[in-house]
């Protein structure tokens, strides 16, 4: 009997995993992905669950929304500082504590947690046991910041690639499928968006938005990061749409949008993907960038850019440049790195000349 | 080729016309114009609603935006840029005063990058796969990853903070430190002290990029037949490298370089706003907080023209240096 053969990707991913450098950046990213859905539980102020009342409540979640944070503790005049308060309203009520006691968005006073002194402030947070990474000037601690930072980052990268990336596709594969007048439009279109200046574009649109959010910047990012997308798609399809098979299905009578999800998609998705993976780390150089300027989302949305914007004011605070300068370059390496293991597993030209 | 060019440039001038408008309307649909944002930084300067709107008429701010776009475009095809709002001079002049410091860092990065890009992409394809290659190749990646914001901040961390007081200290600020009657030799000096942090931030990241970029160039190259004809002639592996295999990498090396021109002229908005050096990116990024719609219609008129001649070069430059490209 014969073996079956593996498909492509199987294949691909095989020579994925012999590169050590890009399986190690898919681990980073894996741990980011974990350090951001569990951030409340990292690091943050707010017990992860507790028992108040004879009721159990998990006041962690409002880290995500401030919705989710159960009203009672709004009733009982919390005011967001739980240790004292849980043991004073309700001696019988216990409760978990996240890792790290620390809040991404406020100085931790002294004896919030018993013992404990007071974040310093302005520029005497070095860092210290209690404040690893430091505190910026507002007393807020550095490493909470980084650790509820990592969902932006992590956001930012998947969502305004997403919208170029859906941008990018439609917009080349029309222009490659169909030609002609078509392709003139949908090529002038991609050179018009690719001369203005990026972070030109992005300040006017941010300036006009009346109150702009971290969801804005990520769209913002998506709508003019599209234009290297589509002109590879544009190149494939065009390579593609002469080849047999596609011939083979427009003599079966399948439509033109058929042709085009169904049969050159999949067989031009590999070397789209190779940009889009580049386009994640540029997506948050540029986040990054906006928010050192200072362009970056408002508070409470904590960015890692906007730590360091913090460090161009006072130079001698080195630890706000340190720890989120170098959380955002390890990142931009591992989605460059993802991006290199994946071009060196699907390109057929590069993998004939590694054999 | 004639044919070629004309039609190029006409469509260029159809994309010109499209991107100019869009930055126009984006420019007027900021909140505040020239006027409101000058006046909210300084208090002192608040004038009556008459005043205001008298002003608002002398600048042309009260039109509608498609109006103004059209006058900023007669004007322009009149060979008149106009004038800034906020700065009270011809935009041109303001150009002109600002295109000297920056084509003084970016050309000084320019010319580092490519004495250094050329042997490291070299040296990289000769040894390639040794542990001296790998180790390079992967330095050279990770500082392509670095951004450079995070490294102008971390050189003015070492230069200006940790080095205070040494002879290693770098000014962080500006261009020059010295009165505009200081004689020449000690203000040449001076700027150049000034240029370092920028034109090393400004070379490193290009520098990785484009030696790998001739490193991958030059691999596709050696795969090629002709390179294994030289070998088997007897050519030595740097005369294969250098006279079979290099020459034939030119060309990609040619597109590249028509498209660094706007980057080369129009500088970078970050680095320049970072180490405020006075020149084309900062002047951009002012002028976009000043609502200065003339200077910005300027920039980016200027902007756009570059990269599309940028392109137009890379491309024409393409079938000069390679015969088997046709233009059509």
């Amino acid at each position: 009997m014969m073996q079956r053969s593996h498909g492509f990707w199987v294949e691909a991913w095989r020579r994925y995993r012999r590169r050590p450098l890009a399986m190690a950046a898919l681990a980073f990213v894996a741990l980011l992905i974990l350090v951001a859905t569990f951030a409340p539980a990292i690091a943050g102020t707010k017990p992860v669950l507790c028992r108040y009342k004879g009721q159990l409540y998990a006041p962690c979640l409002g880290y995500f929304d401030r919705r989710f944070e159960p009203a009672i503790f709004t009733k009982d005049k919390f005011r967001g500082t739980y240790p004292r308060n849980l043991a004073e309203k309700d001696p019988g009520s216990w409760a978990i504590w996240p890792l790290f006691f620390q809040d991404p968005y406020r100085s931790v006073r002294a004896n919030e947690w018993p013992g404990r002194p007071e974040n310093p402030a302005m520029d005497q947070g070095r860092p210290s046991w209690t404040n690893p990474f430091g505190t910026d000037q507002a007393g807020v601690d550095v490493l909470a910041k980084m650790v509820h930072g990592t969902t932006v980052a992590l956001l930012v990268g998947f969502v305004s690639m997403g919208i170029a990336g859906t941008i990018g596709i439609i917009v080349g594969a029309i222009g490659g499928y169909f030609g002609g007048w078509v392709d003139m439009l949908t090529s002038r279109l991609t050179e018009i968006v690719m001369c203005v200046p990026t972070l030109v574009l992005i300040l006017a649109i941010l300036a006009i938005i009346e109150k702009p959010t971290i969801w804005h910047t990520m769209a913002i990012i998506g709508m003019t990061g599209w234009t290297g997308i589509a002109r590879l798609t544009r190149g494939e399809f065009l390579r593609l749409k002469g080849s047999e098979y596609v011939m083979a299905a427009r003599a079966v009578g399948a439509g033109p949008a058929r042709i085009m999800l169904r049969h050159i998609l999949p067989n031009a998705l590999a070397p789209i993907l190779v940009p889009i993976t580049f386009g994640i780390a540029s997506a948050i150089l540029t986040e990054s960038g906006l928010s050192f300027l200072g362009f970056g989302p408002p508070p409470p949305s904590a960015s890692w850019g906007s730590i360091l914007n913090g460090a161009r004011s006072n130079l001698g605070m080195w630890w706000l440049v340190l720890f989120p300068g170098t959380a955002i370059f390890l990142t931009v390496l591992a989605y460059n790195l993802i991006g290199e293991g994946l071009q060196e597993a699907t390109d057929p030209r590069l993998r004939e000349a590694r054999k | 080729m004639a044919t070629y060019l004309l039609r190029r440039l006409l469509l260029g001038c159809v994309t010109l016309a499209a991107i100019t408008c869009i930055v126009y309307a984006l420019a007027r649909n900021m909140p505040g114009n020239p006027l409101s944002a000058q006046m909210g930084e300084d208090p002192s300067r608040k004038i009556t609603a008459e005043d205001y709107a008298r002003m608002q008429r002398a600048y042309g701010l009260d039109k509608s935006w498609p109006e103004g776009y059209l006058q900023w475009a007669g004007n322009l095809l009149r060979g008149d840029l106009g004038r800034s709002i906020t700065r009270k001079q011809p935009v041109t002049t303001l150009i002109g005063e600002r295109i000297g410091p920056t084509l003084l860092v970016s050309g000084s990065a320019f010319v580092l990058i490519w004495l250094a890009a050329v042997p490291l992409g070299l040296y990289a394809s000769a040894r390639s796969g040794r542990m001296d290659e790998r180790a390079t190749s992967l330095l050279l990646y990770a500082l392509y990853s670095f951004p450079t914001f995070v490294a102008a901040l971390f050189l003015q961390v070492l230069f200006a903070v940790w080095l205070r007081g040494t002879a290693w200290e770098l000014p962080l600020f500006g261009m020059s430190d010295l009165p505009a009657d200081a004689s020449l030799g000690p203000r040449i000096l001076d700027v150049a002290r000034h240029m370092i942090l920028p034109v090393t931030c400004q070379t490193y990241v290009s520098l990785a990029y484009d030696s790998r970029f001739i490193k991958a160039t030059m691999e596709e190259a050696i795969r090629q037949d002709y390179v294994r004809t030289a070998r088997a002639k007897g050519a030595g592996p740097w005369r294969v490298l250098f006279r079979h295999a290099f020459r034939n990498t030119l060309i990609p090396l040619v597109t590249l370089l028509g498209l660094s021109l706007p980057a080369l002229i129009g500088g970078s908005i970050i680095i320049e706003q970072i180490f405020t050096w006075p020149g084309m990116g900062r002047l951009f990024f002012e002028s976009i907080r000043e609502r200065d719609y003339p200077t910005i219609m300027g920039l980016a008129l200027m902007f756009s023209v570059l990269t599309l001649l940028g392109q137009l070069l890379a491309d024409v430059l393409y079938c000069l240096v390679d015969p088997r490209v046709s233009v059509a």
